[in-house]
């Protein structure tokens, strides 16, 4: 018998699951995403690379600038360009407002729903309006940061190789400095909020981030230094979704908030870090449902580092200018901390700049098998204990607890 | 009071962009709230309740069969359907990929291939006819709010009719097609969004598709000829967001 879970709803993207049971148990699970493909490798093949940052955003309007740094990221390693601080500096601010934006719409508008029993923030909005505000508050603060430094709310085209179009002016920069100072207090009690939930979902046995909090030279996982993902990351291609599955050393892993923390809490700011510390017992089980509480302290994190880099960008000064870019042919690979995890760009490129080769591999891909997992395990607990409607319930809850970005998944090509 | 009208917002193949736009109304989206009830938005909600929509909104390409049917079915259930985004008017970036489907999915899958149905990305303009369309990667947030409360007071909504250049130059911004020789695609993209990445001093990409009627793209063709670049360039930039023929 298979039980067929309708598409998820509260996650971006469309998927769905089903549950194959067997002499009355769980036997296995099956995440299918039936987003269709969007063919992003093939779409940017033989295209000028200056033009290709762009293009690449429209992967995924969640997380745009950090497919748009990504790509910039692998562009730039291929023609061997460095940036200075200051063009670093205010990437990861952009990057920190689009964590701001996606983590505030997944925790307020997505989660919260569920932990106060609604189905969606809207409903949920007329007992708990005073939480659904607080929400929409953090996240227009991460959405004008994106604005600022990506050029747009959504598919901005300001990140370019070699710098920005425009450069943030010293008023947009001291407005970020007394907001981030202003909302800390929303942050905390998110992470007060979101301590609540139950540990369900699998116990993660491997984690992997990228060697930066918010980007890297390569990836790091629990158990080894820093590697790049074609030495132990494999994907492979399911009969039974549009998505390919990704392993690290043939099994199942995690990327995302709580994976970054687990694995640089040594990089977070101060308060960031204490909370880390005081719920460092729970966050080490490694269940996947406290991505959520870990997502909420870096709700934290991102309002206190926005503090700092607007506070160092107004005490050096902007110089806005940027670095020149000549093609040459060559190989770079962007690593990139996305908001629900590690997102990967590849690129080899032509002496004339143009794309002779692209993989890109999205968080919610490297996520696939974990969440398969996550499924199976849940099932598995709830089948025949609990009635069809709580466990579909609770399945779906399982899934959202990745912040999975449906959409997003679908790209992957190889040549 | 009057009853509300009932609003669905369909999603099919995209990057999310077009529905997670609607969430970035904020205040304004209470405003709407008071003339609409959202029954159907699987972004949004959990509750899915709608069998008639007042309007529905929808993003996206159809690009698999699970998406025609959802098209369909939210044409055969709703009196006002607006194709909202370059996904559903033009068809946005998946469907300048030219390649037949199924060198697409060789390509992507190898040769095991992929048992689901996938089908070539085209705008949903080309499967039903629509009441209104909404072009923008993504549209205009405004424009959406001034067309939806246009609908619940009971006006049609105008279609804009000036092209990106037009808000350059109320905004007072420098040409960049011009003094830098940026190739901007200003002069023939469909206007409405105040010409936001000029705002950055870059050239516009067209990301709101073509203005309808007069536009003229063998003279900015001419113009980018003679800026130097050449002529594939010049015609991939042309069929990126919508299928330009220069
Ligand atoms: S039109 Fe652009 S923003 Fe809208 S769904 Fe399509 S790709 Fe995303
Ligand atoms: S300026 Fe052009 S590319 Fe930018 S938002 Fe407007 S139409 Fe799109």
């Amino acid at each position: 018998m298979i039980i067929e879970l309708r598409e998820f709803t509260r996650v971006e993207g469309n998927g769905k699951a089903e549950i194959v049971i067997e002499d009355g148990e769980v036997k296995d699970v099956r995440l299918k995403i039936i987003e269709g493909p969007r063919f992003f490798e093939l779409l940017t093949l033989g295209r000028h690379y200056y033009d290709v940052p762009d293009l690449e955003a429209r992967i995924c309007a969640i997380c745009y600038l950090s497919h748009s740094v990504a790509s910039v990221l692998g562009i730039e390693r291929a023609f061997g360009v460095e940036v200075p601080e200051e063009i670093a500096l205010i990437r990861e601010l952009g990057l920190i407002g689009e964590l701001l934006e996606s983590h505030a719409l997944h925790l307020y508008l997505l989660v919260a729903p569920d932990v106060f029993g609604y189905p969606d923030a809207i409903r949920m909005a007329t007992k708990h309006g005073e939480l659904v505000k607080e929400g929409l508050a953090l996240k227009g603060f991460g959405n004008r940061i994106r604005v600022m430094v990506g050029g747009r709310e959504i598919h901005g085209i300001n990140v370019k190789p070699g710098g920005f179009g425009r450069y943030p002016t010293v008023e947009e920069l001291e407005r970020v400095e007394t907001e981030s100072e202003a909302l800390l207090r929303l942050a905390r009690r998110a992470v007060r909020l979101f301590t609540q939930l139950d540990p369900y979902g699998a116990q993660a046995k491997h984690f992997v981030a990228t060697d930066g909090y918010l980007w890297g030279e390569k990836l790091v996982s629990d158990e080894e230094g820093e590697f790049h993902y074609t030495e132990r990351i494999e994907e492979r291609s399911l009969v039974y979704s549009f998505a390919k599955q990704s392993r690290y050393k043939g099994e199942a892993f995690f990327v995302g908030a709580l994976p970054r923390l687990l694995l640089k809490s040594e990089m977070l700011t101060p308060r960031a870090k204490r909370l880390f510390e005081e719920h460092r017992g729970k966050l080490e089980t490694g269940y996947v449902s406290y991505n959520n509480l870990a997502q909420a302290i870096e709700l934290v994190y991102s309002l206190e580092r926005a503090n700092e880099i607007a506070k160092t960008l107004l005490d050096r000064g902007i110089e806005g200018e940027n670095i020149p870019v000549e093609p040459r042919e060559g190989e770079g690979i962007g690593y990139v901390e996305a908001p629900r995890g590690v997102l990967i760009h590849h690129y080899r490129i032509d002496g004339s700049g143009n794309i002779a080769y692209s993989n890109i591999i999205t968080p919610t891909a490297l996520n696939h098998a974990m969440m398969e997992a996550s499924l199976l395990e849940e099932a598995r607990k709830l089948y025949g204990e609990a009635d069809e409607r709580a466990m579909i319930g609770r399945l779906e809850e399982t899934v959202r607890a990745f912040d999975p970005c449906i959409s997003c998944s679908v790209h992957l090509v190889k040549l | 009071m009057m009853d509300k009208l009932k609003l669905g917002v369909f999603e099919l193949t995209d990057c999310g962009g077009c529905a997670l736009n609607m969430l970035f109304l904020y205040e304004k989206l209470f405003d709407l709230l008071e003339f609409y009830e959202i029954t159907e938005f699987h972004m949004a909600t959990s509750l899915s309740e709608g069998n008639h929509y007042d309007v529905a909104l929808v993003t996206g390409t159809v690009s698999t069969q699970r998406d025609l049917n959802l098209l369909k079915e939210a044409r055969n259930h709703s009196e006002y359907l607006i194709a909202l985004g370059t996904c559903a008017t033009h068809g946005s970036v998946q469907a300048s990929v030219e390649l037949p489907i199924r060198e697409k999915l060789k390509a992507v899958y190898g040769d095991d291939g992929n048992p689901m149905r996938a089908l070539d990305s085209k705008p949903v303009v080309e499967y039903v006819a629509v009441d209104f369309a909404l072009p923008g990667c993504p549209y205009d947030k405004n424009e959406v709010y001034q067309v939806l409360m246009d609908i619940a007071k009971g006006i049609e909504p105008v279609r804009k009719d000036y092209p990106v250049c037009l808000e350059c130059k109320l905004n007072e911004y420098e040409c960049v097609l011009v003094k830098k020789g940026l190739p901007c695609l200003g002069p023939i993209t469909y206007g409405g969004c105040n010409a936001v990445c000029v705002r950055s001093g870059l050239g516009c990409i067209g990301c709101r598709g073509p203005l309808p009627g007069e536009v003229n793209p063998a003279g900015e063709y001419e113009i980018l000829k003679e800026l130097s670049y050449d002529d594939e360039y010049i015609v991939r930039k042309f069929k990126t967001f919508a299928r330009w023929e220069p």
